[in-house]
């Protein structure tokens, strides 16, 4: 298929000189790291970072993340709003009874957005 | 010879490698990556480099990176502090090589003009050193030429035999570690004049013993007549404490009263809570080492002081109480004003006083492991008398762990120190949270990272010497620092001011506010995620350091006041140059309202966000735009005029919600009110003489040196020995772009200040940020910083 855009051909030939070089220049870039800084270890530079001072306790503990719920949250619905665009794409096609089907599914998403929502899963801080 | 020709005696190898190295040099001298790090003055100047005027990205050096791991190269831009240096060091110790280190400033490179107990005398007694930069603090285009300096030297290593693991290579910095008396000397003078007293020792603190100011007449300090309301206060304390509460017979300034340590808390309490008026506000709280005085039996061994301020009939009183012993105890008053806290912490880390009843008493400013308490007469003023601090003392001085401040409560729970090197701290400051998620449950604070020992200065160097420690209390205001230094010494030995110089203070004053919220403004877009408004903030306030460097001659720290007037008239072309920013400016102030005013993301961010209620802010000792914001009318320019505020027309904006965005009102509103003074001030500028005729204590003018051989001989003892000042105190405030600066001057009657302390708007509202921090995410702690604006040394003095 020749694009609109472009009168550029994909072909095999080009993919794989692309990724050729996307794999030589990372790799040229990563050995001139490696061998150019001199790699001095010392105790402060193997310390973590934090403003210059000591930090006080490990960074491996059970972190409290309000956002990572968020995050998966986000995930799912997003996953989902990919059946809705689909079917919009197809709403000629599937007719009335596609159109049911997805309404129900949206129903089922919006009474779990509320469960959600009612556990208090979507607020940033804990209820002191 | 030509660059790429074989030389005679070099073989093909030789040429070869030394081409590679071109090459290699090449890369890095174009490609230097700056951590964001600054100690103090300097690095505002640093700072403006990077932005339009200056434009450092020509030199390829232009993305400052946040942490020591990105960066290659080390600016040490200002004050090298003991209490910093082992910081120092390690953030040095975490880059990777190679890595070099520029020294900014006369402090990083010699400790400057800080010789004092607090601050280490060059960067190059801790680190290796490629390029110094000398200037206090160095225009931007020193730095510029300084980062040359740098690429030429960037340009002359050998870094292929380096890289290859040969022997012979160099790359980096290389330069050793210089060690006092083997390969530097501290002396300012030269190392030949080890074990001589530096000149004017002789007549400053403890012994005064050839001090000559005693050979000098004066008259004696101004005297004011207390008026109704104070008579009737000192009616009622009598009446109510008897004897253990005496008004002293002579004041300067305001109500001045001698209280015995055993009522002064209920004298407070009356105070505070029922006498009429009432004084609400704990406005400074400090001490004073009595012991070389000259008139010894007059005074106990210590004396503490409280300033107090009622908001109702806008007056001060003083409280004096004395106290013996060579560590004598006091008792705590943090049960009546919850801000004493801090302020008696400051006593006791720097004169060893003893609080009974405070909650937790230790050092304060001084590192942890710091012997002795330097506001001691007896306690050496200068670095150079102390023994030089070197690598190991950096390596064992370490700043305490964060857990000695907070204890975590479950293991959900940790600690984290935001600063004392971190972009959004804005300058030395640490703040220790103790974190649930993103949420800060509590917090502490550590300052002291910026401690210059300034107060200590101040009773060495002459009233004219200090006039430059002054500009640097808060280097963001300039002549606004000159301003609350005269004033308090002008009220104390009553020298009159002509209205030009008032005028003339104003307007500088005035241009020095709206540069210094030019400054917090692009800083505070820039922490709330807008980055675009700091490039033309900085390049409006360039327009208002070119007309003070046209007024005065310099940028940052002009010094630019004397006592009785100002060091020199206006320039020709002065008023042509404000009025061309009269011109421009407003329209600007309208360009930053419609960037963030109504702009959804910064109104998230600062609309109840950091909410300090009225009540606190009255309660803390808030001052300045904070107040305001929090809903108090106040400000010093209209409740107490000084300089001659009072023939000016502004409004005072004030706002109640008390959030980070009411502070974002608060002064974008003052700018526009600024504008209005500096109009004015242009407009209606008085003729007449610059500075005062009482030629006893001002510089007299070159001019009338020439004619007249007593004002030749004024001229000469003021400008060598300095004036000498009647024995009294004065203490009063200015109003300066973050609040009330006061300065508390109390003179024995000699050519230097017996005790020189500041009272800086800063140091309060620092004290009080876990009342606005408390609770909020750390995202929104980082706009509280913002909207609060304090700079470290106006805190940590």
């Amino acid at each position: 298929m020749t694009g609109a855009f472009t009168p550029w051909e994909p072909g095999v030939f080009a993919l794989s000189a692309y990724a050729f070089l996307v794999v030589a220049v990372t790799g040229v870039l990563l050995f001139l790291c490696s061998r150019i800084g001199e790699k001095r270890s010392s105790l402060e530079k193997g310390r973590a970072y934090e403003c210059g001072v000591i930090p006080t306790g490990s960074a491996w503990f059970r972190y409290p993340v309000p956002f990572y719920l968020t995050a998966i949250f986000f995930l799912i619905f997003d996953v989902e709003a990919a059946f809705i665009f689909s079917w919009a794409v197809a709403f000629d096609e599937l007719g009335l009874l596609g159109y049911l089907r997805i309404t129900l599914f949206i129903v089922v998403l919006l009474f779990s957005l509320f469960y959600v929502w009612r556990k208090g899963a979507l607020d940033w801080k804990k209820a002191n | 010879m030509e660059e790429g020709e074989l030389k005679p005696t070099e073989n093909v190898e030789d040429f070869v490698e030394r081409r590679i190295d071109d090459l290699i040099n090449w890369c890095r001298k174009y490609s230097l990556w700056p951590m964001f790090f600054g100690l103090s003055c300097c690095f505002i100047e640093q700072m403006v480099t990077y932005t339009s005027r200056y434009d450092i990205s020509r030199f390829g050096a232009e993305v400052l990176r946040g942490t020591p791991r990105e960066a290659d190269l080390l600016v040490t831009s200002g004050t090298i502090f003991k209490k910093m240096a082992p910081v120092i060091v390690r953030l040095y110790e975490q880059m990777p090589e190679p890595k070099w280190v520029m020294s900014m400033g006369s402090c990083s490179n010699c400790g400057g003009m800080y010789d004092v107990y607090s601050v280490v005398q060059g960067i190059d007694q801790i680190l290796p050193v490629d390029v110094y930069i000398p200037g206090c603090p160095p225009r931007p285009e020193a730095f510029q030429q300084g980062l040359i300096l740098l690429q030429e030297k960037i340009k002359e290593e050998r870094p292929l035999r380096s890289i290859l693991r040969f022997p012979g290579g160099t790359q980096g910095s290389r330069k050793e570690i210089l060690v006092e008396g083997v390969s530097k000397s501290r002396e300012p003078r030269g190392p030949g004049y080890y074990g001589t007293p530096p000149r004017g020792t002789a007549v400053t603190p403890p012994l005064f013993r050839e001090n000559r100011s005693e050979l000098m007449w004066t008259p004696p300090a101004r005297r004011i007549e207390l008026n109704e309301r104070d008579r009737g206060l000192t009616g009622a304390l009598e009446e109510k404490f008897g004897s253990s509460v005496r008004p002293t017979p002579h004041t300067s300034d305001m109500l001045t009263l001698q209280v015995d340590q055993a009522s002064l808390k209920q004298v407070l309490h009356f105070l505070k809570t029922e006498s009429a008026p009432r004084f609400h506000r704990l406005d400074d709280l400090t001490a004073i080492d009595e012991s070389t005085r000259r008139n010894p039996e007059k005074y106990a061994d210590y004396t503490l002081v409280y300033h107090l301020l009622s908001y109702d009939s806008a007056s001060r009183v003083r409280l004096k109480v004395p106290l013996s012993g060579k560590d004598p105890v006091a008792s705590s008053i943090t049960d009546i004003w919850p801000s004493a806290n801090w302020y008696e912490r400051e006593v006791f880390d720097l004169f060893g006083i003893r609080f009974q009843g405070h909650p937790r008493l230790r050092r304060l400013i001084l590192p942890p492991a710091w012997e002795g308490h330097p506001l001691r007469k007896s306690y050496p003023g200068r670095a150079t008398e102390m023994p030089p601090y070197t690598r190991a003392d950096a390596e064992s001085l370490q700043p305490l762990d964060a857990s000695e401040y907070l204890t975590p409560r479950n293991e959900e729970e940790y600690l984290i120190n935001i600063g004392p090197h971190h972009v959004s701290t804005h300058g030395l400051m640490r703040f220790i949270l103790r974190v649930e998620g993103e949420e800060i449950l509590e917090m502490d604070m550590d300052i002291g990272y910026h401690h210059r020992g300034v107060e200590k200065i101040g009773e060495r160097q002459s009233w004219y010497q200090f006039m430059p420690y002054t500009d640097r209390v808060d280097y963001l205001s300039g002549v606004a620092n000159n301003m609350s230094y005269v004033n308090s010494v002008e009220t104390l030995a009553g020298i009159e001011v002509p209205d030009r110089a008032k005028f003339v203070r104003v307007m500088l004053s005035e241009f020095f506010r709206i540069s210094n919220h030019l400054m917090w403004l692009g800083e505070l877009a820039h922490d709330t995620g807008a980055m675009t408004p700091i490039f033309y903030t900085v390049s409006d306030r360039e327009r208002i350091m070119d007309i003070v460097e046209l007024i005065t001659g310099a940028r940052l720290h002009p010094a630019w006041f004397r006592l009785g007037g100002l060091a020199a008239d206006l320039p020709e072309g002065w008023k042509e140059a404000v009025d061309d920013f009269l011109r421009v400016f407003p329209g600007r102030i309208k360009t930053y309202e419609s960037l963030l005013t109504h702009n959804v993301i910064f109104e998230r961010r600062t609309r109840e966000v950091g909410v300090l209620s009225r009540d606190n802010a009255v309660d803390w000792g808030i001052t300045g735009p904070v107040l305001r914001g929090s809903g108090v009318e106040w400000d010093v320019r209209k409740k107490m005029p000084y300089s001659g505020y009072e023939a000016f027309d502004f409004d005072v904006p004030y706002f109640s919600e008390g959030d980070c965005y009411a502070r974002y009102l608060v002064r974008m509103e003052e700018m526009r009110q600024s504008v209005r003074i500096i109009e004015q001030a242009a407009n209606q500028m008085p003729p007449g003489r610059y500075v005062t005729d009482d030629y006893r204590y001002a510089i007299p003018r070159k001019d009338e040196t020439l004619k007249n051989i007593e004002t030749l001989i004024h001229h000469f003892i003021n400008v060598t020995r300095g004036p000498r000042i009647p024995e009294g105190e004065a203490y009063l405030t200015t109003e300066s772009a973050r609040g009330e600066q006061g300065y508390y001057v109390v003179s024995d009657g000699l050519g230097t200040a017996y005790r020189m302390r500041i009272r800086t708007p800063d140091f309060a509202h620092i004290q009080a940020m876990p009342l606005m921090a408390v609770g909020e995410p750390i995202a929104n702690f980082i706009a509280v910083i913002g909207s609060v604006d304090y700079v470290m040394p106006d805190t940590d003095r």
